[in-house]
């Protein structure tokens, strides 16, 4: 139920402390990445493991509430996020090539987002080869909890991906799609779209 | 008492200090996070944090119901914005994400909304580890959730439901309830058989299907014995009511080849 009537006094002290909080604590956890854009924020926080770059758009909010956002390149590992993106808490996201992530998507907790088949490592000796296929994310989609995007995976805009669900090929504009690998649900997202998929 | 029971007990008391009602006897290994509204345990609660810790919270109108005797391991994260309700003697996997609500709108709406619908477990089920129960999801006395499961509908009472979208397979504690019984594979089968989009239930009707017709039903045998190495006659699966029938007719029919087969 969403919350009806005008914020209390401390609720807006809260908010304030909060905003505070989180904007200084982007600057402070994510200057490892190399470029941050403004207005975004961090709560609590992430680990970021930067060997090649990471591009972080305006608005952006990560949430490490229960646990960390980890962004991890490799050395020609490039991460793209977009302007006014969500992530949630425990989702890996790791480049060794590109992984991209288009305008107000949002990432539900504990996802994982890898261009290779074994997320986060870095290069140390002994490592295997892996081959690094790049990911896209569209602009506007959904992913809900513990969703897998497996390497080389393209999800197009605005397309809801439901819980649990492990992508891997092409999730066409639009979609709702769900299941393990992810199969198409409904060709055209309706209004009725829900995080359950079903 | 000695020293070390009473420093446990006080630290028990101090991590669940912000819940309305706790029973006799919680047991907590490692250090949970619980805080929010109303949260009530019964007694006899365990509650794992150690490797990873567990959460439970719940938003300014929310209530989480626990009962006696419940067991939950570590990395839960139980949300609450309306009520989410755990019965007696269920035990709870590892990393199970329960969420009555969905927190934000559909695709590319990040505002906040809370349009929660109650979920509620009942008594004595078994859940999986790394299972989903997202808003609405209810589960009925004594059923089993399988590993990795996503709930988001009902599950009947003693049922066995496990997948992406949880269907159930069969009945809980049953040997043939498992991701290797004719049930688990038979409605992918199927699918690809009589190419479908999605999976059927298993409680469908097979002549509601469309291509339910004699080629599907021998491409469908075709499949089954590809998959089970057991031939079923056509008369068997053409008459069947559901395809749970059908399942059941597998599963007979593996059973008496593995015993012609052991001597």
């Amino acid at each position: 139920m969403a919350r009806a009537r005008w914020p209390s006094l401390w609720e807006r002290a809260r908010d304030l402390q909060r905003w505070v909080t989180s904007t200084i604590g982007a600057s402070i956890w994510l200057r490892g990445c190399t470029h941050v854009g403004s207005k975004t924020r961090t709560f609590w926080r992430p680990h970021v493991e930067n060997r090649g770059r990471i591009v972080i758009g305006s608005r952006v909010r990560l949430n490490s509430n229960w646990a960390p956002v980890e962004l991890v390149t490799g050395p020609a590992g490039v991460i793209e996020i977009g302007d006014g993106v969500f992530i949630n808490y425990g989702t890996l996201i790791s480049a060794h090539t590109r992984v991209r992530i288009g305008q107000n998507v949002m990432v539900g907790n504990y996802a994982i987002i890898s261009d290779t088949e074994i997320p986060g490592i870095g290069d140390p000796p002994g490592a295997p080869l892996m081959e690094a296929r790049a990911v896209d994310i569209g602009n506007n989609a959904w992913l809900a909890a513990r969703v897998t995007v497996l390497p080389g995976s393209h999800i197009g805009a605005g397309a809801v991906i439901a819980a649990g669900s492990v992508v891997s090929g092409d999730i066409p504009a639009g979609a709702v799609a769900g299941g393990i690998p992810a199969r198409i649900l409904r060709a055209v997202a309706t209004e009725d779209s829900s995080g359950s998929g079903s | 008492m000695n020293l070390q029971t009473a420093v446990e007990r006080a630290r028990t008391a101090f991590w669940l200090r912000n819940c309305d009602q706790v029973g006799h006897e919680p047991r907590l290994r490692g250090r949970p996070t619980l805080y929010g509204g109303r949260i009530r345990i019964g007694d006899r609660f365990e509650l794992a944090s150690r490797p990873v810790a567990s959460h439970l919270m719940t938003g300014p109108d929310g209530v989480i119901e626990i009962g006696h005797d419940v067991s939950i391991a570590h990395g839960a994260a139980i949300a609450a914005f309306e009520r989410v309700q755990i019965g007696h003697g269920t035990l709870i996997g590892p990393f199970v994400i329960i969420m009555d609500t969905n927190f934000h709108g559909a695709a590319g709406d990040q505002s906040v909304q809370h349009d929660c619908r109650p979920v509620v477990i009942g008594d004595g089920c078994r859940i999986g580890s790394r299972v989903t129960i997202t808003r609405g999801g209810s589960i009925g006395n004594g059923a089993e959730i399988l590993a990795g499961s996503v709930v988001s509908t009902a599950i009947p009472p003693g049922a066995c439901a496990g997948g992406g979208r949880a269907r159930i397979i069969g009945r809980a504690g049953e040997a043939a309830s498992r991701w290797d019984s004719a049930a688990a594979a038979l409605p992918s089968l199927v699918m690809k058989s009589l190419r479908l989009n999605v999976p059927p239930d298993l409680d469908a009707d097979p002549s509601g299907l469309p291509d339910w017709d004699d080629s599907g039903v021998l491409r469908l045998l075709a499949a089954i014995t590809g998959l089970f190495g057991v031939r079923l006659d056509t008369t068997e699966i053409s008459h069947a009511h559901t395809f749970a029938d059908i399942a059941a007719a597998v599963e007979r029919a593996r059973v008496a080849h593995s015993r012609r087969a052991a001597g």
